[in-house]
């Protein structure tokens, strides 16, 4: 049974600036988020346990190919993409339905592992769009995922309490980052990953209907205005004070 | 002409920025309390092959070339340059091996040094001073074997197990020559530690070398080709060198950046007063100059299969980096006021650090002579 993660490139976010409350993005390089970078640290452990392969797949520009080492560095055995310059700024719908596509591919799938939400935009859309299109069950806030035959027994964080649920497989199910550490790659598993098996699909090779036109237009997003308040406080339990009376102390 | 990293190399220097942040960090008290390296940094730097980021696959390297090992160690440097020393001089000996050793010796000693389970050192250094004309230690050759006597002097990382290059005068040509020492092995022996100001982490030592025998085959190259196994050597040892001073460099600038965005000054951040932002403007403009200079020494070390080729790249980028490295951080220091001369203040140990490089792997007023000698007689 293979184990397939869904990654996808962003911005490395630490390099991008911002000026007049918008991001700049020239010559920002393209990397992983860090949320899908456990989700594929959880798909390497469950490997162990299903004897599959971890099987990487992605959406996005001509950089995919590239950004994709960096999964196939820490644990993916292959890489199955979708590269068109169009994916760049597509509709999530858009990106879930190539995603679906492309995992209809994959031999033998299991367990379809996405992080909660991507790092850049964070709209948490395509994970139950994918799901819908496969036709698959889906569980979100996995913390623990384990696979017992036919079915996953996955942990869900759950703002006050875990939630521990079973699931038919083939499912697809969403990570929170603390489901593990990502591992920091060894310099011979970044050089190997060059040579790791790479499906490349063109959009047209997926015989899929895209729709034209937007379901989503952005209206705005800007940066947070931050303004210094400039209290000066003497002691701790001023600021306590202070944080407690702007109901900051209390999530 | 292209400045841009691979995809391989970006990830090589995150690799050892993340380790150096998640594991070398959080040791830093405890490297500088016991002066040691904690096991489970050496363990770690094993296991993402550092030790051996720009030796051949054919002996146990990882194959990375010297770009991406100037890369790595500089992010490593940049957390401790004391940690990065361990790397580079392993490094320094595993290369010296792999240009002139026999295919024997590169067989019996490389493979063990590169996963780190042996850690190499290289030893010209002797009381009377680094130039090779002072060596006093002697080869001499009894049958199949050299016996070696001789006191070596501030010898780094010689407390670990494993191979030592040792330079020495050959009994029948007088040269110098470089021959391989098993470290510990008989005749062999160490001082207690030098009590150096800063580099915490990678101690050094004198090493006394009393009637050690070694097989023939332990010296590297022909006879008489001493002098160029010496130069082509210490040609590749100062791309480590190189690459640990703009670690420092980089260092300095992130927390220049760091405390005057959050220093307030009569009410403002310090990065709002002109002085300072010019401060910080120059670490910058420094900073940029001599990473390129680095990263073009790792390029050219690549493209040169003789490493002869570089000598003079090599001495002059050791010499711009090191002296940069003290200028940055003198200047930060400045930015940081007293506070930057407080043991708890990351720069008073960047300068601590920096002071080592222009000394260190010959001193930069040798290394001007080293360069003197080579572009005038070219102009010629
Ligand atoms: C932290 C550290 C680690 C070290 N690790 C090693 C090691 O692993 N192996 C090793 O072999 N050595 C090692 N050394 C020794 C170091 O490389 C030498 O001490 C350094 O190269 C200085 O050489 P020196 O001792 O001959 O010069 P010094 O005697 O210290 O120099 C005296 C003065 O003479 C000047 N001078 C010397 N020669 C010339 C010249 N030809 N022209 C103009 N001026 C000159 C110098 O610039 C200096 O001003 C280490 C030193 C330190 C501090």
């Amino acid at each position: 049974m293979n184990i397939v993660v869904a990654v996808k490139q962003i911005p490395d976010l630490q390099q991008i600036r911002i000026r007049d409350r918008r991001p700049v993005l020239d010559y920002v390089p393209c990397v992983l988020g860090d949320i899908d970078k456990s989700a594929l640290e959880a798909a390497v452990e469950l490997k162990e346990s299903v004897q599959g392969r971890v099987i990487v797949v992605s959406a996005g520009n001509g950089e995919i190919e590239d950004t994709v080492k960096e999964a196939l560095a820490a644990g993916g055995d292959e890489a199955v993409l979708v590269e068109d310059d169009t994916l760049a700024d597509a509709d999530s719908s858009v990106v879930a339905k190539v995603l679906a596509a492309a995992i209809r591919k994959i031999d033998d799938v299991g367990v379809i592992l996405f992080g909660e939400g991507s790092a850049d935009n964070y709209s948490g859309r395509v994970v139950s769009a994918v799901a819908a299109d496969l036709g698959y069950p889906q569980v979100g806030y996995a913390k623990q995922i384990e696979v017992d035959g036919p079915l996953a027994r996955v942990t869900r964080s759950l703002e006050d309490s875990d939630e521990i649920i079973e699931v038919p497989l083939p499912a697809v199910i969403s990570v929170v980052s603390e489901i593990k550490e990502p591992r920091i790659p060894s310099v011979t598993s970044i050089l190997k990953a060059r040579k790791k098996p790479k499906a490349i699909y063109r959009l047209d090779d997926l015989g899929i209907e895209i729709p034209s036109g937007k379901n989503i237009t952005t209206i705005s997003n800007l940066a947070p205005v931050s303004e210094r308040k400039g209290i000066v406080v003497k002691s701790v339990d001023e600021l306590v004070k202070i944080l407690k009376s702007e109901r900051r102390l209390e999530r | 002409m292209e400045f841009k990293l691979t995809k391989e190399q970006e990830l090589i220097q995150k690799t050892a920025r993340d380790f150096a942040d998640r594991s070398i960090e959080p040791a830093i008290d405890h490297i500088m309390k016991e002066h040691a390296i904690p096991q489970e940094i050496l363990d770690g730097m094993k296991e993402l092959d550092l030790f051996c980021l720009p030796i051949s696959e054919a002996y146990g390297g990882a194959g990375a070339g010297y770009q991406s090992y100037v890369l790595a160690l500089e992010q490593i440097a940049s957390v401790s340059p004391g940690v990065a020393i361990v790397i580079s001089v392993n490094c320094f000996g595993l290369a010296a091996l792999e240009m002139f050793g026999s295919e024997e010796v590169k067989k019996r000693y490389m493979p063990g040094a590169c996963t780190g389970k042996n850690i190499m050192s290289i030893a010209m250094t002797e009381p009377e001073g680094a130039d090779p004309r002072l060596v006093k230690t002697t080869a001499v050759r009894e049958g199949d074997e050299y016996v070696l006597n001789g006191t070596k002097r501030f010898i780094t990382a010689c407390g670990y197990e494993g191979p030592l290059v040792i330079f020495a005068r050959e009994s029948d040509t007088g040269q110098i020559c470089g021959f391989v020492v098993e470290k510990f092995c008989e005749g062999y022996s160490i001082s207690e530690p030098w009590d150096k100001m800063g580099l915490p982490g990678t101690p050094m030592y004198d090493v006394y070398l009393k009637d050690v025998r070694i097989p023939v085959g332990n010296m590297l190259g022909e006879l008489n080709q001493g002098f160029r196994i010496l130069k082509n050597s210490i040609a590749l040892g100062k791309i480590g060198i190189s690459s640990i001073f703009l670690g420092t460099i980089l260092a300095a600038y992130e927390e220049c950046m760091k405390y005057a965005g959050e220093r307030i000054y009569l009410g403002k951040p310090l990065t709002q007063f002109q002085y300072v932002q010019g401060d910080i403007v120059d670490i910058a403009m420094k900073y940029e100059a001599a990473r390129w200079l680095a990263y073009r020494l790792g390029y050219l070390a690549d493209m040169n299969e003789d490493k002869g080729n570089i000598i003079k790249d090599s001495a002059l980028t050791k010499m711009f980096v090191t002296n940069t490295a003290v200028e940055v951080a003198r200047s930060a220091i400045n930015i940081h006021g007293s506070y930057g001369l407080m043991e708890n203040y990351k720069v008073s140990r960047i300068w601590r650090d920096s002071i080592f490089g222009p000394q260190t792997e010959g001193t930069n007023a040798l290394l001007r002579s080293v360069v003197a000698m080579d572009i005038l007689k070219r102009s010629k």
